[in-house]
């Protein structure tokens, strides 16, 4: 019943009562007949009204005493039973004598109050666990329900993000783009089919052998994204201009490999690249107190509406939440006039 | 007999260069009567020229490659290039569309000009209707990149904009007209009822457990039944319960 007593709902309601009410009739006949087998009480009649008062009664003192104390432990809710079923003996047993005509006044005696509070004690829990051990299967089923649901999610999630990682790597657009141009180049312009080579192997060695939990600097990272977009300025030509501004307080600053890598990919792949005139790029850093920002700026394409803005970008999320937990912000932001602005927000104290 | 043209499209100049010269060594005959950078430029080139030929990108901005054969069907024969699209190249297959793979290579290239040539000779007509195959290979396309849910939500925030990716959403909550977003960081608002949000988002991961409530799935930890028999819906990140109404239940017994 653990689950259940966390919430914050009424434990009363109108079918629930009616249901545990209809059981308790029925419970309370079998014990009238039970004990008017072993030749307990005055007869079937007699025991017949003192069970259903006594049982009712419990019932009642029970359902109201947990909507009232709403219980969030398991002790304090086994006090709150027991004392309801001491209670409602006590209280069932008064309204069965006033109802049989014997005089209430007896069970100022001694030996007679004892009597319905033992039996009420015994059949009420009985009764209880029936009523709890029903709760208890219900319960189970739904944390069976959500082990599973976790177990799902949680698998879809770490295949997803094993190909996100292999994609990011080595995007086939981006390779095949690039070889074609060096090929090209070879063939009019051979030192700047050399530089972009030279640029090529740079980008692919770096972004190839960092694994997720090694650390760079900014300025190692910089550079890595300088050899990208120099790629990138040598296929897009006058369509892309960029510039990077690192201030050198921040420079050394230690930095998680391959984490604005996806984001200037994005900037490029859905905002400059599909757009006819291209536009600007802009990677800028600054320290802000406790903070480190880095901020990129594409004047693109911006965003549309429905259509996917780039994987990559859960990836860098995902990785900022296991990095630095609820410190590592990935922000995405409209440009002015055009274009998006993507923010990454690390801690600087660590530093 | 007259020369054959043909224009080239790519919004990399290198590799119009590149191409041109390679056709130089294949097709010295042929005649490269216009060079585009994008889709549009390329549509009016074609308008213009008029060329037998259309080497024509696929990815270009603008529009795209497939969407520039769409509107000249029948004006002239297309060859694609692309990068790596495997699943629109896939469409081509057994086609009367060509398609070269970057880098192009010389011994590609000329199995391309020969069939060209052949059918140019044979005075075959180029295929006048190009849209079942190129919305097929498109589809195939989007098929894998597009989920086609609302994949990112725009919320007012401070002076501007911002992008709230939908996954890191753990539920939205109708307000009158508008639906508040609950995330981690906390709350905000978008102008847009749930019932149109509901019909946006991908139902295998927001699930409507309330008629005014749609949860994110990824971001339930716990559901359990109170002792009413209504369900109650923990979150991760989230410190309120969730009830779902009784009408909504089902997608939790169906699990």
């Amino acid at each position: 019943m653990g689950t259940v007593t966390e919430t914050k709902i009424p434990i009363i309601n109108r079918r629930k009562t009616l249901t545990y009410l209809f059981y308790t009739v029925v419970f309370n006949t079998i014990i009238a007949i039970f004990l008017t087998s072993v030749k307990f009480g005055d007869g079937l009649v007699k025991n017949f009204i003192f069970s259903q008062c006594i049982g009712i009664s419990i019932c009642s003192c029970i359902l109201i005493g947990l909507y009232l104390v709403k219980p969030k432990r398991h002790l304090i809710e086994l006090f709150v039973i027991i004392t309801a079923m001491i209670g409602g003996s006590l209280i069932g047993a008064l309204l069965g004598s006033i109802a049989t005509g014997i005089h209430p006044s007896i069970f100022l005696q001694y030996g007679f109050a004892i009597r319905p509070v033992i039996l009420g004690l015994l059949f009420g829990s009985i009764i209880s666990y029936f009523f709890i051990s029903r709760e208890r299967i219900s319960a189970t089923e739904a944390i069976i329900q959500e082990e599973r649901i976790k177990r799902l999610t949680s698998e879809k999630k770490a295949v997803e993000s094993n190909l996100r990682l292999l994609q990011a790597q080595i995007e086939p657009h981006f390779l095949f783009n690039t070889l074609s141009n060096i090929l090209s180049l070879s063939e009019t312009d051979l030192e700047k089919a050399k530089s972009m080579l030279v640029d090529l192997i740079h980008y692919l060695r770096t972004s190839l052998s960092k694994t997720r939990n090694e650390t760079t600097t900014i300025d190692q990272e910089m550079e890595m994204i300088r050899a990208y977009l120099n790629i990138f300025k040598i296929r897009m030509g006058d369509r892309l201009r960029y510039n990077i501004d690192i201030p050198d307080t921040i420079k050394d600053f230690p930095f998680p490999p391959m984490l604005v890598q996806p984001l200037v990919e994005n900037a490029i792949n859905h905002g400059l690249e599909p757009k006819i005139e291209g536009g600007e790029l802009s990677i800028r850093g600054k320290e802000k107190g406790d903070i480190l920002q880095l901020e990129i700026t594409d004047t693109g394409m911006g965003f549309h509406g429905g259509e996917d803005i780039g994987v990559g970008l859960s990836n860098v999320r995902e990785r900022l939440q296991s990095l630095y937990g609820d410190k590592g912000h990935l922000i995405l932001e409209e440009n002015r006039p055009s274009g998006l602005k993507a923010i990454i927000e690390i801690p600087y104290d660590a530093y | 007999m007259t020369h054959i043209k043909a224009i080239i499209a790519d919004d990399e100049k290198q590799l119009r260069v590149h191409l041109k010269s390679l056709l130089f060594d294949l097709w010295p005959d042929l005649i490269i009567c216009g060079e585009a950078g994008n889709g549009q430029e390329a549509l009016e080139l074609i308008e213009k020229n008029r060329p037998d030929i259309a080497f024509l990108d696929i990815k270009m901005p603008g529009l795209s490659g497939m969407e520039v054969s769409k509107r000249i069907a029948g004006l002239c024969w297309v060859v694609f290039i692309t990068a790596y699209d495997k699943y629109a190249v896939e469409a081509f297959e057994n086609e009367a569309i060509d398609y070269l793979l970057k880098p192009i290579t010389h011994k590609r290239l000329e199995r391309a000009v020969r069939r060209l040539q052949k059918q140019i000779a044979a005075s075959i007509k180029p295929p006048s209707d190009m849209t079942e195959v190129v919305e097929r290979a498109i589809a195939r396309l989007y098929q894998k990149e597009k989920p086609g849910y609302l994949r990112w939500l725009r919320a007012q925030h401070g002076d501007g904009i911002r992008l709230i990716p939908v996954d890191e959403v753990c539920y939205f909550k109708a307000s009158d007209k508008y639906t508040l977003v609950l995330t981690k960081q906390g709350e905000l608002l978008i102008k847009k009822a749930i019932k149109e949000l509901a019909n946006e988002l991908d139902p295998n991961q927001f699930w409507r457990i309330h008629r005014g409530t749609i949860v994110n799935a990824h971001y339930i930890t716990k559901v359990s039944r109170s002792l009413t028999g209504r369900g109650v819906v923990k979150l991760k990140d989230r410190p309120e319960l969730l009830t779902v109404s009784r009408s909504y239940i089902n997608i939790f017994k169906q699990m």
